[in-house]
C-alpha cells in the first residue's frame, strides 16, 4: 500500500509488459529463422565456394609491422640500474631578507717587534759554506809555484800543469800519479758523441791519509751533463788512490782537478 | 762546522766577526791542497832503470838478472815509457846520495823518474835497496825506498824484482796494484795428458798442477786464488764422465765438489767465490747451473732449448752472467742476470760464431773469440754498455780463449800463430804480444785474480 501509494493509479504497467514480451518473442523466431536460412544450404568450409586472396601489401589501408630500427638515442630504461642518478638538486630558497652585517671595528694590526728573528734561517751552515769575511780571492799567491825548483820543466809530463801549495812542489811525483790514474779512468765512451768541445769542468776532492777520496764536488759544469758525470765518474772509479806520501804529515790533501774535453 | 752556523750568529758584531774570520782563515790556510787535470790523452811517464849496482861479489848473475826482470815489467805494464838505456849517464846510481838529479833530468834522458838501487849478499841470502826518485824535484825524498830481502837463487831474484816492479807500477798508476807476481793457469799436454799447469806471468816458473792421467780442461782460478776449478775427466765405478774437479794450491790437493750426471764443465767463480757456476747436462739438455763452491744449493738458470755454457760473472757487481747459447741458432753471447732472468742477445754485427766470453775485472769490457765467416778465431773486445768492438788480432791464425789479468790491461790467449798452440799474453789493445810457452801444446789459459 505504501508502495502503490506513489504510483499514480492511471500508470499501468501490464501494457508495456506484453509490448516488451511480444518484441522478445518476434526477435527469437527472427533469430531462428535466420539460423535456419543461413546454415541451411552446404555445410560451412566445404569446397566450392571461390575465394579470392590478395596481397595483404596491396592494401594501404592495412598498417604493416615496420623493421627495427636502431637509433642512436638511448632507451630511458626505468629499471633500478647501478648508478644512482644524480638527485635533483634542491631548489634555493631566497631568503626574503639578509640580516644586514655589524659592522665590525678595524683593529690595529700587530706590530711584529723582531723581524730579525723570523728571517734568521734555522737550518745548520752545510759544510761547503764561505764564512763570512771568507770569500772572495785566497790572500796567498797560488799561480807562482813550479814542479822543478832547479828550472826544470816537467818536459811535457803533466799535460795540465800542475799547480798547487807546498803539496804539489814537494811531493810532485804523487800529484802526477793521481793525474795519470783519473785520466785513465776518465772514459771518453761516456761522453756524449756529438760533444765536440766543452768548457772545462772542474771538480774537488780530499785524499785521505789512506788514499781514499772524500768530499767529491763538482765546482764548475761544462753545461753538458753527460761530460760532468764521467768527470765525476772518473774521480769514484779512482777510489782509492795511493796512500799519501809517508813523509807528509797533514791527514787529508784537498785537489782540484780539471778536465778539458775536446774530441 | 757547527762552529760555523754558530758563528753566524755574532756576525752581526763586527769585531767578532773579524775575529771568528781569522781563527777560520788560519786552519784553512794552512790545509795543503794541490791543482791538476787532465785532457784526453795523456803522455806516459818516461822512467829511466838504471843496471843493477852490485855492492858484492856475486857467484851468480844475480843483479843482471834482477835488473832484465825489473825491465821487462815495466816495460810490459802499458803504463810507462821506459828512456832507452843508451841515453844514460854513465854513473848508475846505486842510492840516493848517488843520484846525479841533473844529468837524468835534462836531455838527452829527459826522464821523469829513476828507478833504481844496490844489491848486497851474505852469501845464502840477498836484500835489495830500491828507490824510485822524481829527478824534476830532487829535493823531495824517493816516492819509493825500500829494501827487499830473498835466498839467493834465480827465482828469488826474480821474486824481489816483480815485487818492486808492482811497487812502482802502483805508485805511478795512482794506486793500481800491478800483475808482476800474479800467475796464469794453463793446460799442456807436454807430460802425455792434459794437466793443469802453471807459471809466471812472463811465462817463467812453469809448474805441473795435477797428475789426474787422463784430461783436464778450462782452469779458473777462485777469487782469493787459492783454488783452482777445472773440468776433468775422472772415471768413478767405470764410467767417465766430464765432472767439475776444484784444486786447492793451499793443500795441493783436489778438494770434494760432488758429482752429478751427464756431462759437466766449464766452471766460472762467482766474484765473492762463494759459487760456482757451470754447464751440466744432468737433465737431459746442456744447461747452465749454479751451486754453492761445494757443490750444495744446486740450482738451474737457463731454460732454452739448445746447449747453455761458458758462463762468465759481472767480477764488479757479481749480478750478471755473459754465457754462449746456440739457441738462435749459431751461438753467440747473451747476457743475463745471475737467476736467469731478463736475457738478453749481445748481438755483433756479422755471422759467425761467437765465444769464450771473459768479463773484465771492472766490470765495463767482455774479450771473447769470434770465427766470422770470412775467417778464423780472433780476439775482440766488446764495450758492454755502448757494444762498440774492437778487434785484437788479425790474420794470424786462431786466437782463442783470452782471459783478463786484474789490472784490466792485460789479455793472455791462445793462438796457433807460431804453428803449435800456445799461450800468448798481450795488452788489452791488442799491442806487445808475448809467447809465453814453447813446449808442447798449451791451451785454455786463465789469469789469476791477484
Amino acid at each position: 500500500m505504501v508502495a502503490t501509494a506513489t504510483i499514480r493509479p492511471d500508470e499501468n504497467l501490464k501494457r508495456f509488459f506484453y509490448a516488451s514480451l511480444i518484441f522478445h518473442g518476434a526477435l527469437a523466431v527472427v533469430v531462428a529463422v535466420s539460423t535456419y536460412f543461413s546454415h541451411g544450404g552446404e555445410s560451412w568450409g566445404s569446397p566450392g565456394g571461390s575465394v579470392t586472396v590478395g596481397l595483404v601489401g596491396s592494401v594501404p589501408a592495412i598498417p604493416l609491422p615496420q623493421p627495427e630500427v636502431v637509433s642512436p638515442n638511448r632507451v630511458v630504461d626505468e629499471s633500478k640500474g647501478l648508478f644512482k642518478s644524480e638527485p635533483q638538486p634542491k631548489p634555493k630558497v631566497e631568503p626574503e631578507s639578509t640580516p644586514i652585517p655589524k659592522f665590525e671595528r678595524n683593529k690595529p694590526p700587530k706590530y711584529i717587534s723582531r723581524p730579525s728573528k723570523v728571517l734568521e734561517n734555522p737550518a745548520p751552515a752545510p759544510p761547503n759554506a764561505i764564512p763570512y769575511g771568507g770569500g772572495g780571492t785566497p790572500t796567498v799567491p797560488v799561480t807562482s809555484f813550479a814542479l822543478g825548483t832547479t828550472g826544470a820543466t816537467a818536459a811535457g809530463l803533466i799535460a795540465g800543469g800542475a799547480s798547487g801549495g807546498d803539496f804539489a812542489s814537494r811531493f810532485g811525483a804523487y800529484v802526477t800519479a793521481v793525474q795519470q790514474r783519473i785520466s785513465r779512468e776518465w772514459l771518453e765512451s761516456t761522453v756524449d758523441p756529438s760533444l765536440m768541445y766543452a768548457p772545462r769542468v772542474r771538480v774537488t776532492f780530499d785524499i785521505l791519509r789512506n788514499g781514499s777520496v772524500a768530499n767529491i764536488q763538482l765546482i764548475q759544469s761544462s753545461n753538458n751533463r753527460s761530460l760532468d758525470n764521467s768527470a765525476i765518474r772518473a774521480v769514484q772509479s779512482s777510489n782509492p788512490l795511493l796512500p799519501l806520501p809517508a813523509a807528509y804529515s797533514g791527514s787529508y790533501v784537498n785537489v782540484e782537478f780539471y778536465f778539458d774535453y775536446k774530441r | 762546522m757547527r762552529l760555523m752556523s754558530r758563528t753566524k750568529s755574532y756576525l752581526r758584531k763586527p769585531f767578532a766577526a773579524l775575529a771568528i774570520a781569522f781563527f777560520l782563515a788560519g786552519p784553512a790556510m794552512a790545509q795543503d791542497w794541490f791543482k791538476t787535470g787532465t785532457g784526453l790523452g795523456i803522455t806516459k811517464a818516461r822512467v829511466a832503470v838504471p843496471d843493477t849496482v852490485a855492492r858484492s861479489t856475486f857467484t851468480q848473475p844475480l843483479p843482471k838478472t834482477f835488473h832484465d826482470v825489473l825491465w821487462s815489467d815495466l816495460d810490459y805494464s802499458g803504463i810507462l815509457d821506459l828512456v832507452s838505456p843508451s841515453f844514460y849517464p854513465l854513473q848508475a846510481p846505486g842510492q840516493p846520495s848517488e843520484l846525479n838529479a841533473q844529468a837524468w833530468a835534462a836531455a838527452p834522458a829527459n826522464a821523469y823518474m829513476v828507478a833504481y838501487g844496490n844489491m848486497t849478499t851474505d852469501g845464502p841470502n840477498i836484500a835489495f835497496s830500491g828507490y824510485l826518485s822524481d829527478v824534476h824535484n830532487p829535493a823531495s825524498p824517493p816516492a819509493i825506498q825500500k829494501i827487499y830481502r830473498g835466498v839467493a837463487t834465480d827465482s828469488d831474484a826474480r821474486r824481489l824484482a816483480h815485487q818492486f816492479a808492482d811497487d812502482i807500477i802502483a805508485f805511478l798508476s795512482g794506486g793500481q796494484p800491478g800483475i808482476a807476481q800474479t800467475k796464469i793457469a794453463y793446460v799442456s799436454g807436454r807430460s802425455g795428458n792434459k794437466e793443469i799447469w802453471t807459471m809466471d806471468y812472463d811465462g817463467a816458473n812453469q809448474q805441473q798442477v795435477t797428475h789426474l792421467k787422463s784430461i783436464a780442461l778450462t782452469p779458473r782460478w777462485s777469487p782469493d786464488a787459492s783454488r783452482i776449478a777445472f773440468t776433468c775427466y775422472v772415471p768413478y765405478r767405470g764410467v767417465t764422465s766430464a765432472q767439475i774437479c776444484i784444486y786447492s794450491s793451499v793443500s795441493n790437493r783436489l778438494i770434494a765438489f760432488p758429482r752429478y750426471r751427464g756431462t759437466n764443465s766449464s766452471p766460472a767463480w762467482s766474484p765473492d767465490g762463494s759459487q760456482i757456476a757451470f754447464m751440466s747436462s744432468q737433465n737431459g739438455d746442456p744447461e747452465i747451473y749454479v751451486a754453492d763452491a761445494n757443490g750444495a744449493k744446486l740450482h738451474r738458470i737457463t731454460f732454452a732449448a739448445g746447449v747453455s755454457t761458458s758462463p762468465t760473472w759481472n767480477p764488479k757487481t757479481g749480478k750478471q752472467m755473459v754465457f754462449v747459447s746456440d739457441r738462435g741458432g749459431s751461438p753467440v753471447l747473451y747476457l743475463s742476470d745471475t737467476d736467469g732472468s731478463n736475457v738478453q742477445q749481445l748481438a755483433v754485427p756479422d755471422m759467425g760464431y761467437v765465444i769464450d766470453p771473459t768479463w773484465s775485472p771492472n766490470g765495463q769490457l767482455l774479450a771473447f773469440s769470434w770465427r766470422r765467416p770470412s775467417g778464423n778465431y780472433d780476439i775482440y773486445v766488446m764495450d758492454i754498455v755502448s757494444r762498440q768492438l774492437v778487434e785484437l788480432t788479425k790474420d794470424e791464425a786462431r786466437n782463442e780463449r783470452p782471459s783478463w789479468a786484474p789490472d784490466g790491461r792485460h789479455l793472455v790467449f791462445e793462438s796457433t800463430r807460431t804453428g803449435t798452440r800456445q799461450i800468448w799474453s798481450m795488452l788489452a789493445d791488442g799491442s806487445q804480444p808475448h809467447q809465453l810457452t814453447f813446449q808442447g801444446e798449451n791451451e785454455s789459459p786463465n789469469w789469476s785474480t791477484k
